[in-house]
C-alpha cells in the first residue's frame, strides 16, 4: 500500500478530518482525509483502490476497536465525518460508474418507533464498509419496505426497533416482505433483540453492534 | 424548582424546573459515553460543553406524581392493582416494593426541544453533537427525576414513611405496553407527556414509572444487580 494510502486510512480510523480540525491532537496541523483523498486522485490512483484499501479499512479499523470495547461511539461518529470529508471526492466515480459498491442496504426504525441514533450509527457504518445505503428513517411501515425493494430487488434489507412493543412490528414487515420476497436477507438489530427473537421471526441475521452487521455483509458480497 | 400545581384531591404534584436548577455535572456525561475523564478526547469534550451551555434553551423541564393509598396486591402473578388498574410489575420490581402502603405514579420529560436538535443535526449529518444532544437529554430527565424522588423523600420523611427506588416500565422486566395503563392513572398529558400507539413517550426524553411508599419500604443504593438487562446504558453506570 502506497504512503498515501495509509496516511488516509488511519485519518479515517483516527478521526483527521482535514488540516484545520484539531483531533486527534497527534496530527495536529496534519493534512487530514479530506486533503489526502484530493491528493491521492490527484496522484493517479484509482477512486476504487482509493476506497477499498484506505477508506473502508480505515472504517474497518474503528469497527472492530467498537466492538471490542476499545472505542466509543463518539469516534465512531468522529471517523464517520473524515470518511464523509473523502467520500466527496469520490462522489463523481460513484455517479460515473467507475466506482462500484458491494450492493445495496435497505435500513428503516420500523412503523411506530421513533429512535434513530442506532439506526444511524449502523447506516454510516455500513456505508463505510463500501455499501450503498438507502435509509427510509423512522416509523417505516411494511409497504414503505417493500416498495423499496421493488426498486432495489438485490438490495439487503435491515430493521432496528429500541423498545419491546415495536420489535414486535419488526415480525410484521418481514412478514410481509418474505411473502413477496421469499429469499430476500434481513437484518435485525436493537436493544431488546436477541438471536433467539430473530430466529422467532425469521429474519436471516442478528448483531449486537454494527460491526456484526459489517461482517455478515463482507460474507454476503464475496 | 417550581411547584407549578397541587391537586390535593388525587394527591398530585407538578413541578417545572429551570436547567440551572439541576446541577448537571459534565461527568454524568462523559460517564455515559463509556469514557473517564482522562480518556475524554479533547474533541469531545468541546461538543459536550457546547451541547450544555444550550441546556436552558432547550430544555422544558416538567415532572410530578400521583399518591394513591388504593392499592392490592396478588403474589402469585406478580400484580399489583392501583385502583381499577392491573400492572403486571413482574417479580423483581414486586418483591421490592410489596410492602407498600402507598404507590406514587410518577412522569418527568426534559421536554421537545432537545430531541428535535439532536434530530437536526443528525439530519444535517453531524452525527457526533446530535448524539451528544441525545445522552444529554437522558441525563437532563433523570437528574429532574431525582430531584423530584429527593423531594418525594422528604416529604413523606415528615409522615414517617419511607420509598423505594423508582422502577419503570421496560426495565426489570415489566413491559414497555403497561405504560399505557399506568397513564391512565395520572391527569390527562400530565406535564405535556403523550404515549404514542407503541407506548413510546412523546417528548421522547420522559421518563415513567413507580415508586413505593410505606414505613417498611426500602431504598437499595445499589439495584442493578436486581435487574437481569445486559443492554441497559445506566447499567452500572452510578458505580462505575
Amino acid at each position: 500500500m502506497s504512503d498515501l494510502l495509509e496516511k488516509l486510512m488511519n485519518c479515517v480510523e483516527l478521526g483527521k478530518i482535514n488540516k484545520v480540525s484539531s483531533f486527534p491532537p497527534s496530527l495536529k496541523g496534519q493534512d487530514g482525509a479530506d486533503e489526502l483523498c484530493k491528493m491521492a486522485l490527484e496522484e493517479g490512483i484509482k477512486p476504487q483502490v482509493i476506497l477499498n484499501e484506505a477508506l473502508i479499512p480505515g472504517m474497518s479499523k474503528i469497527g472492530e476497536k467498537f466492538s471490542q470495547g476499545r472505542a466509543f461511539v463518539p469516534e465512531m461518529l468522529i471517523s464517520a465525518k473524515a470518511m464523509t470529508a473523502a467520500m466527496k471526492h469520490l462522489k463523481p466515480f460513484f455517479t460515473s460508474g467507475e466506482i462500484k459498491r458491494k450492493g445495496t442496504f435497505v435500513i428503516g426504525t420500523v412503523f411506530g418507533d421513533l429512535h434513530d441514533i442506532g439506526k444511524n450509527i449502523v447506516a454510516m457504518t455500513i456505508e463505510g464498509s463500501g455499501w450503498e445505503v438507502i435509509d427510509l428513517g423512522v416509523d417505516v411501515k411494511p409497504e414503505k419496505f417493500v416498495e423499496t425493494i421493488e426498486k432495489y430487488p438485490d438490495c439487503v434489507v435491515g430493521l432496528s426497533a429500541l423498545l419491546t412493543t415495536t420489535m414486535a412490528n419488526m415480525e410484521v414487515i418481514v412478514k410481509e416482505i418474505k411473502n413477496k420476497y421469499p429469499d430476500k436477507l434481513i437484518l435485525v438489530g436493537g436493544a431488546p433483540l436477541s438471536q433467539e427473537f430473530c430466529n422467532k421471526i425469521g429474519a436471516s441475521f442478528y448483531s449486537p453492534d454494527p460491526q456484526g452487521a459489517v461482517e455478515f455483509l463482507k460474507k454476503v458480497a464475496a | 424548582m417550581h411547584l407549578t400545581d397541587r391537586l390535593e384531591i388525587m394527591n398530585v404534584e407538578k413541578f417545572s424546573f429551570k436547567y440551572r436548577e439541576l446541577d448537571i455535572k459534565k461527568e454524568s456525561l462523559i460517564k455515559l459515553m463509556g469514557y473517564s475523564k482522562e480518556s475524554l478526547p479533547q474533541m469531545i469534550d468541546e461538543e459536550i460543553d457546547e451541547v450544555m451551555e444550550k441546556g436552558e434553551e432547550v430544555c422544558n423541564i416538567e415532572g410530578g406524581y400521583r399518591i394513591t393509598n388504593n392499592i392490592s396486591w396478588d403474589k402469585n402473578n406478580f400484580n399489583i392493582l392501583l385502583e381499577n388498574v392491573v400492572l403486571n410489575i413482574r417479580r423483581v420490581i414486586f418483591q421490592q416494593i410489596k410492602k407498600s402502603d402507598n404507590v406514587a405514579i410518577f412522569v418527568c420529560t426534559a421536554g421537545k426541544g432537545i430531541t428535535d436538535r439532536s434530530r437536526e443535526f443528525m439530519k444535517e449529518g453531524d452525527l457526533l453533537k446530535g448524539y451528544v444532544y441525545d445522552l444529554f437529554g437522558s441525563i437532563v430527565v433523570e437528574s429532574a427525576m431525582d430531584i423530584i424522588q429527593d423531594s418525594l423523600q422528604k416529604g413523606m420523611a415528615i409522615l414517617g414513611l419511607k420509598i423505594s427506588n423508582r422502577y419503570s416500565p421496560g426495565y426489570c422486566g415489566w413491559d414497555v405496553a403497561e405504560q399505557r395503563k399506568l397513564f391512565s392513572l395520572l391527569p390527562e398529558q400530565f406535564c405535556g407527556i403523550e404515549l404514542t400507539d407503541s407506548c413510546l413517550m412523546q417528548p421522547t426524553k420522559s421518563v415513567s414509572g413507580i415508586i413505593g411508599i410505606g414505613e417498611n419500604v426500602k431504598y437499595n443504593n445499589y439495584t442493578c444487580n436486581i435487574c437481569d438487562s445486559s443492554n441497559c446504558l445506566y447499567k452500572n453506570l452510578k458505580y462505575r
